[in-house]
C-alpha cells in the first residue's frame, strides 16, 4: 500500500470522517474475521490461515462448503452458518481484492530439499513454488501460506473420520509418508513467489 | 503534494479506510475549524482496538488512547502462565504498534469524566476535550462483596490472577510450591463475570500441572456462585478423560458461594461449610472498571447500559463503552460475554458509529461475533462461538449457527482447536496493537 498516496489523501481530507452508514458494508462484516486471520486478512498466527489474496471462487466455494456442511471444519463451519449467502459471496470478493502477502518463513536447508523433494506429487496442481495453480478457481496458492496451518490441513486431508471434499487433493496428501508431511509445508511455505 | 489519480485513490480508499464506504467519500463535505477529536480511555482489547480503527476509518481524527501501564498484559492464555506452559512475556505487548499509526498515545490515569463538558481529566493534571469519548477500562474488582477480603490479601494471600501480571505470577509461585496432597481452591463470583470459562479453563491448567508433575493426589475444587458454566459439557468430558476425580466442582446451589474468607490460614467459607486450601484462587465479584462507575454510566449491577446497535451509552451521549465495562446483553436468549473477541468486535461497531454521528450520518448495521477457545490440556482444546444479528432493529443471537464445538467429534478436533487458540491469540493482539 501506498503511504504517500494516503498521507497525500488525508492530508487533502478526501477521506475525512465518512460514514459507515452508506455503501460498503462489507468492510465492517469483514473486520469480523480480522480477529483469527489478520488485519487485511494477512495471518501472523502460523495455525491460522491467510485469507486476503486468495481466489474468489475458491473462498467463496470454501465458506458454501463449510454452510452446507458438505466440508468439514473444527470452527468455521459454526461461525461461517451465521452468514448469508449473500454476505459469503461479498466477503469472497472482499477478500480476494487484498493484496496476497507471503510470511518470510526461513526454514533449515535439509527440510527444504526434503520438502521439495516431496512436492513433486504436487506440482501438476500447484505449480513448482505454490504460486501458480493449474485452476485458481479450485486450487488456492500456497506460496508464504503458515506451515504450520498447511500442515494442519493436510492432517485433515489425511484423516477420513473427517469430511474433505476434494478427493484427489485427499490422495495425493495421503500417498506422502509421515515424515515429508512438515517438510513439504515448510517447503511451500518457504517460497516467497 | 503527491500526484495521485482516481485509480490509486480507489484503491488506496479501499485498503486505508477498512470499515468506510468509498460512496460516502463523495459526501464529505470540507469541515470548519479543527480536528474532531476522539478519546479513548483504557488500552486493553476493546480501546486499543477502537483507538486503530478510528485511525483507519478516519485518518483525520484526533485520535488519544489514555493507558496507565506502559505494557499491556493479556488475560487469554495467562492460565496457561499459571500452569507454567506459556511465559508471561509472550502475552504481552507496547504501544509503538499504535503510535506508529498517529495516535497520541498518553501513559496516565483517567480520573474524571465531564460528560456535560465533554473532558477527561488525568491525574497528572492534564484535560483533555472531546468530541466523543471510548471508554474500555475493564473490570474492578467489589473486594467488600467477600467478608474478610481486601486488595492487600488478592496481592499476597488469595490472588485472584484476573487481571494479569503479578499476581498470574504469584499464582504460579503459588502453586510450584505445593506438595503431592494438596488441595487448589477456586472461587467463581456470581455471573456476569469476565471469561466466562476462564475459571474452568484455569482448573483443567492446574489439573494439568498436577498430572504431568506426578502430583495425582493432589486436587481443584472450585467453589462457584452459580449453578452452570460455559462449555460445561465439553469441560467435564475433559475432566473425566484426563483428570478422573481430580477436579471437584461445587455448583452454587450445592452450596458452593463463597461469602467469606481468611487470608491467614487460607480458607474459603460458604454459608453452610469451610473449605480449607493450600493456594486459595479468589476471583472477587467485579463490575465495570471505576471510571466508568464514577462517571455514573453503570446500572445497579455495576454494569454500563449501552445501545445495542451503536454501543453508545444510554445514560450519557457521546460516550461509547465497549468491553467488560459494557452489559451488552439484556437479550432474551444470550447475552454477550466478556471477552477479548467481543471487545474487539464491539469496538469495531463503535468505531463505526462514532465516525457516523460525526458526520452527521445514521449509525451502520452493526455485526458483532464472538469466539473462545479453551485449552484443557496440551492439544486439546475447544470453543464456543457466538453470533448476534440485528432483525427488526432488535439485536439478537443466532440460534441457527455457532455454538460449542461438538461433545462427540473426531480426535482431530480437538488437536486443532488447542492449536487455533494461539494462532487466534497472535492475529488478535496484532489486530488491536499493531
Ligand atoms: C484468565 C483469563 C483468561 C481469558 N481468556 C480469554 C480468551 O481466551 N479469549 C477471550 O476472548 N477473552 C479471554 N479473557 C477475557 C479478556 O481478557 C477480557 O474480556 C478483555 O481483556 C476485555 O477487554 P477490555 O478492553 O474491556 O479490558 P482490558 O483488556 O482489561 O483493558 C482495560 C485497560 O484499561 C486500562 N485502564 C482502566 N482504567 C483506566 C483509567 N482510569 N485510566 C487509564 N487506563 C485505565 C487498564 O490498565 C487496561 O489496560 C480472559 C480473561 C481472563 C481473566
Ligand atoms: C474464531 C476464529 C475465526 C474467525 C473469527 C474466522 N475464521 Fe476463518 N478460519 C479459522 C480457522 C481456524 C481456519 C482454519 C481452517 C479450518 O478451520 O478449516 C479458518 C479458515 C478459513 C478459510 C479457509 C482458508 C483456506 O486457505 O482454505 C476461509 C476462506 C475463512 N476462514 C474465511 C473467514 C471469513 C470470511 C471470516 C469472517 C466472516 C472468518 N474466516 C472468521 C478461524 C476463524
Ligand atoms: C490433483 C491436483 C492436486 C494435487 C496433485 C495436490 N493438490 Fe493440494 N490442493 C488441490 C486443490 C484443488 C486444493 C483445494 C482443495 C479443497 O477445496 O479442499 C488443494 C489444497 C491444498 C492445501 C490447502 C490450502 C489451503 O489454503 O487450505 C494444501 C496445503 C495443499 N493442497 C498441499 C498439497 C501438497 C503438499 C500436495 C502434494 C503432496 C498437493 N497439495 C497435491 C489440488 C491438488
Amino acid at each position: 500500500m501506498n503511504k504517500r498516496v494516503i498521507l497525500a489523501l488525508a492530508t487533502a481530507g478526501l477521506l475525512s470522517a465518512p460514514a459507515f452508514a452508506s455503501g460498503d458494508k462489507t468492510a465492517a462484516l469483514a473486520a469480523t474475521c480480522n480477529n483469527c486471520h489478520g488485519t487485511n486478512g494477512v495471518s501472523v498466527g502460523p495455525s491460522m490461515p491467510s485469507i486476503g489474496g486468495l481466489p474468489e471462487a475458491y473462498l467463496r466455494t470454501v465458506m458454501m462448503q463449510w454452510k452446507s456442511g458438505e466440508r468439514y471444519s473444527a470452527t468455521m463451519s459454526r461461525l461461517i452458518k451465521g452468514y448469508s449467502d449473500q454476505q459469503i459471496a461479498d466477503l469472497a470478493k472482499y477478500f480476494a481484492a487484498k493484496p496476497w502477502v507471503p510470511q518470510p518463513q526461513p526454514v533449515d536447508a535439509k527440510i527444504l530439499a526434503q520438502g521439495k523433494a516431496a512436492s513433486e506429487r504436487c506440482t501438476t496442481c500447484h505449480g513448482d513454488t505454490g504460486s501458480q495453480p493449474d485452476d485458481p478457481a479450485e486450487t488456492p496458492q500456497i506460496h508464504g501460506q503458515w506451515a504450520k496451518y498447511m500442515e494442519l490441513e493436510m492432517m485433515k486431508y489425511r484423516d477420513n473420520a473427517v469430511a474433505m471434499p476434494h478427493r484427489r487433493m485427499r490422495g495425493n496428501t495421503q500417498r506422502l509418508k509421515e515424515e515429508d508431511v512438515a517438510a513439504v509445508a515448510q517447503y511451500y511455505a518457504a517460497q516467497q513467489k | 503534494m503527491n500526484r495521485f489519480n482516481r485509480r490509486d485513490f480507489l484503491k488506496v480508499s479501499a485498503g486505508a479506510s477498512l470499515l468506510v464506504p468509498m460512496a460516502a467519500c463523495a459526501q464529505t463535505a470540507p469541515r470548519a475549524g479543527g480536528k474532531k477529536r476522539v478519546v479513548v480511555v483504557g488500552g486493553g482489547f476493546g480501546g486499543a482496538t477502537a483507538a486503530k480503527y478510528l485511525k483507519i476509518g478516519a485518518p483525520d481524527y484526533d485520535v488519544t488512547l489514555v493507558e496507565r501501564d506502559k505494557v499491556f498484559t493479556s488475560c487469554p492464555l495467562s492460565n496457561e502462565v499459571i500452569s507454567g506452559e506459556y511465559p508471561l512475556s509472550k502475552l504481552q505487548v507496547g504501544y509503538d504498534g499504535l503510535i506508529k499509526r498517529g495516535i497520541n498515545v498518553v501513559f496516565d490515569d483517567a480520573t474524571a469524566v465531564d460528560p456535560a463538558k465533554k473532558t477527561v481529566r488525568l491525574k497528572s493534571g492534564t484535560t483533555l476535550n472531546y468530541d466523543a469519548l471510548v471508554l474500555s477500562p475493564g473490570i474492578d474488582f467489589n473486594f467488600a462483596g467477600i467478608e474478610g477480603h481486601s486488595e492487600a490479601a488478592a496481592n499476597n494471600e488469595l490472588p485472584h490472577a484476573y487481571k494479569a501480571g503479578p499476581q498470574t505470577l504469584l499464582l504460579h509461585k503459588q502453586l510450584a510450591a505445593m506438595k503431592d496432597g494438596g488441595t487448589f481452591i477456586i472461587t467463581v463470583p456470581p455471573g456476569p463475570f469476565r471469561c466466562p470459562p476462564g475459571p474452568y479453563e484455569r482448573a483443567s491448567q492446574v489439573a494439568y500441572y498436577f498430572k504431568h508433575k506426578g502430583m495425582n493426589k493432589s486436587k481443584v475444587l472450585i467453589l462457584d456462585s452459580n449453578d452452570s458454566f460455559s462449555k460445561i459439557g465439553l469441560f467435564q468430558q475433559a475432566w473425566k478423560l484426563q483428570y478422573p476425580g481430580m477436579i471437584e466442582w461445587v455448583p452454587g446451589a450445592s452450596g458452593g458461594k463463597v461469602v467469606k474468607v481468611d487470608a491467614k490460614t487460607r480458607t474459603a467459607y460458604t454459608d453452610f461449610d469451610k473449605f480449607q486450601g493450600d493456594v486459595v484462587n479468589v476471583i472477587p465479584p467485579h463490575h465495570a472498571g471505576h471510571i466508568a462507575k464514577n462517571t455514573g454510566l453503570t446500572n445497579e449491577r455495576g454494569w454500563c447500559t449501552v445501545n445495542m446497535l451503536t454501543m453508545e451509552s444510554t445514560v450519557h451521549p457521546d460516550i461509547w463503552v465497549v468491553g467488560d465495562s459494557c452489559v451488552h446483553g439484556d437479550l432474551p436468549v444470550y447475552g454477550a460475554p466478556k471477552s477479548a473477541h467481543m471487545a474487539n468486535t464491539q469496538a469495531k461497531v463503535a468505531v463505526g458509529a462514532i465516525i457516523a454521528k460525526l458526520s452527521g450520518l445514521p449509525a451502520p448495521e452493526p455485526y458483532f461475533v464472538n469466539t473462545c477457545y479453551s485449552v484443557t490440556q496440551p492439544g486439546y482444546g475447544f470453543s464456543v462461538v457466538h453470533i448476534y444479528r440485528v432483525v427488526d432493529g432488535k439485536l439478537v443471537y443466532a440460534t441457527d449457527a455457532g455454538g460449542v464445538s461438538p461433545v462427540e467429534a473426531p480426535a482431530i478436533t480437538r488437536k486443532l482447536e488447542a492449536e487455533y487458540q494461539v494462532g487466534w491469540f497472535k492475529n488478535i493482539m496484532a489486530d488491536a496493537f499493531s
